[in-house]
């Protein structure tokens, strides 16, 4: 029997897709900007910092709303809880992506020495599939997708700080490095900070499915 | 079923303990081999849908399906370690040791004090300064005294539904009894006498166990200490409160708390 409870869940959650999918895009568009010295792309990500706030905003309207009107018990509770707890993080996704596309615009849009010998891309790929797989396990309400998330994360901290010594190396040979390498050695930083919420948005999912807690990062 | 076997392990005191009880009202088996223990000083609540059998369980407990034609109980309810429908089982001390409330409040058409006296006077207290007291005692066990206290000789019928309540509830008190059953307490309530309900409820359990049906799971939740989901006459799934509401293990009861039945 389908109530008008979880018609509205169901609705919440493809709003929350939908908040994921923009998350993801800003971030995405945020790297992109950077390789590709368009500050016009940047731009744009910037142009959406409102509206994913705005879905961080009205989903959680949205939650305390079914929860005041309806009480709801076991699966649907924890399905809300864990809204609760993953729109925050993907707000904070979404906010990188804005930090990284903020910085090509004012600092990088007319460097472009040290990109091609650092490898943010890389480390942005690991974290753009955990961030994919942690909304898929959401929706799917599919736990299987997140079960090597520990090494997935361990793999994108190890990433991070080849980075980091990849920067201090540059800066070290030529100190006119150093202002771009900072940059990278923050957007590492934030790109890692996004694998974290990835792992969190996971557990979420996980508690979600099972009722249980688990910690991955 | 793990959990029930939990709740039914050997570290806890009980008070209350069914082995393989089976019901009948004629051909129909309105409860199916139920085997379950209820803790000393605990709230536990029976829920599921209407017909699920889970008054009829409350009603084992003080033999009030007795007094239904064509009810056929087997099995045993052990109250103390004693079974309640042994041959030389005394029916009249056991319901005084197990109280019950009903969904309507049902005060006598007499006083609030003769309410309260009503059952010390049956079992032999005559003294009225004992009276007295206890009248005091229970009503401000009830949380009713403050109300009351310059009402006393007035009739009880006089009372708000929420206040009578209360007062059915001093009255079983009244007894001494170790166990109080409530069959939806609350359901003929406001939410504000229903709050007062709650709250006492929470209180009572420092010295007595209650037993509580209910429909309003959110009031099981907030009141309770272990939870029983029962269905079609058989018991689902028993185990903490939190966990039955948060996380159950059977998928009825999870269908049946989250509203995926029918």
């Amino acid at each position: 029997m389908t109530t008008e409870m979880h018609k509205d869940l169901i609705i919440l959650k493809n709003e929350v897709s939908k908040m994921g999918h923009l998350a993801l895009n800003m971030l995405k568009d945020s790297v992109n900007s950077l390789y590709a010295q368009d500050t016009q792309l940047a731009k744009e990500v910037l142009n959406k910092k409102e509206l994913i706030r705005d879905y961080d905003n009205q989903i959680e309207e949205k939650t305390l709303k079914l929860i005041m009107l309806y009480q709801p018990m076991a699966v649907d509770l924890r399905t809300l809880a864990a809204i609760l707890k993953i729109i925050t993080y993907l707000h904070r996704i979404g906010r990188y992506g804005k930090d990284i596309a903020d910085a090509v615009i004012k600092h990088l849009s007319d460097k472009q020495i040290a990109i091609n010998l650092v490898n943010l891309r890389h480390i942005y790929e690991h974290v753009q599939s955990m961030i994919e797989d942690a909304i898929s396990a959401f929706e799917k309400m599919d736990i299987s997708l997140i079960k090597d998330f520990k090494e997935r994360d361990d793999e994108v901290d190890k990433l991070r700080w080849s980075i980091f010594r990849e920067c201090l190396t540059y800066m070290i040979e030529d100190p006119k490095y150093i202002t771009e390498c900072a940059h990278y050695m923050m957007f590492a930083r934030y790109l890692e900070r996004c694998g974290d919420h990835a792992c969190k948005i996971a557990e979420k999912a996980y508690y979600m499915v099972t009722g249980k807690h688990i910690e991955i990062s | 079923m793990e959990n029930n076997e939990r709740l039914n392990g050997q570290n806890n005191e009980y008070v209350i303990e069914c082995r393989d009880l089976n019901l009948w009202y004629e051909d129909f088996q309105a409860l199916k081999n139920i085997n379950m223990k209820y803790r000393k000083n605990k709230v536990t609540a029976i829920i599921g849908p209407s017909g699920c059998g889970k008054s009829t369980l409350l009603r084992c407990f003080n033999r009030m399906n007795d007094v239904i034609e064509d009810c056929r109980i087997e099995g045993q309810v052990l109250f103390n370690g004693k079974n309640l429908y042994d041959s030389n089982a005394d029916i009249r001390l056991n319901r005084k040791k197990i109280g019950m409330i009903f969904q309507k409040p049902n005060p006598f058409p007499m006083s609030v004090y003769d309410n309260i006296t009503y059952g010390p006077k049956i079992h032999k207290v005559e003294d009225d300064d004992i009276l007295d007291k206890i009248t005091e005692k229970y009503l401000k066990r009830a949380v009713l005294w403050d109300e009351v206290e310059d009402r006393l000789k007035d009739s009880a019928m006089g009372l708000s539904g929420g206040q009578q309540q209360r007062l059915c509830i001093a009255r079983a008190l009244a007894v001494e009894p170790e166990v109080l059953l409530m069959d939806e307490p609350t359901a003929s309530l406001d939410p504000i006498a229903t709050q007062k309900i709650e709250d006492l409820i929470l209180q009572l359990k420092e010295e007595w166990t209650v037993i509580i049906v209910t429909h309003n799971m959110q009031q099981a939740a907030r009141i309770s200490d272990y939870t029983a989901f029962m269905y079609l006459g058989e018991m689902i799934e028993y185990g903490e409160t939190t966990q039955i509401f948060e996380n159950p293990q059977e998928k009825l009861t999870e269908n049946y708390i989250t509203g995926r039945f029918g």
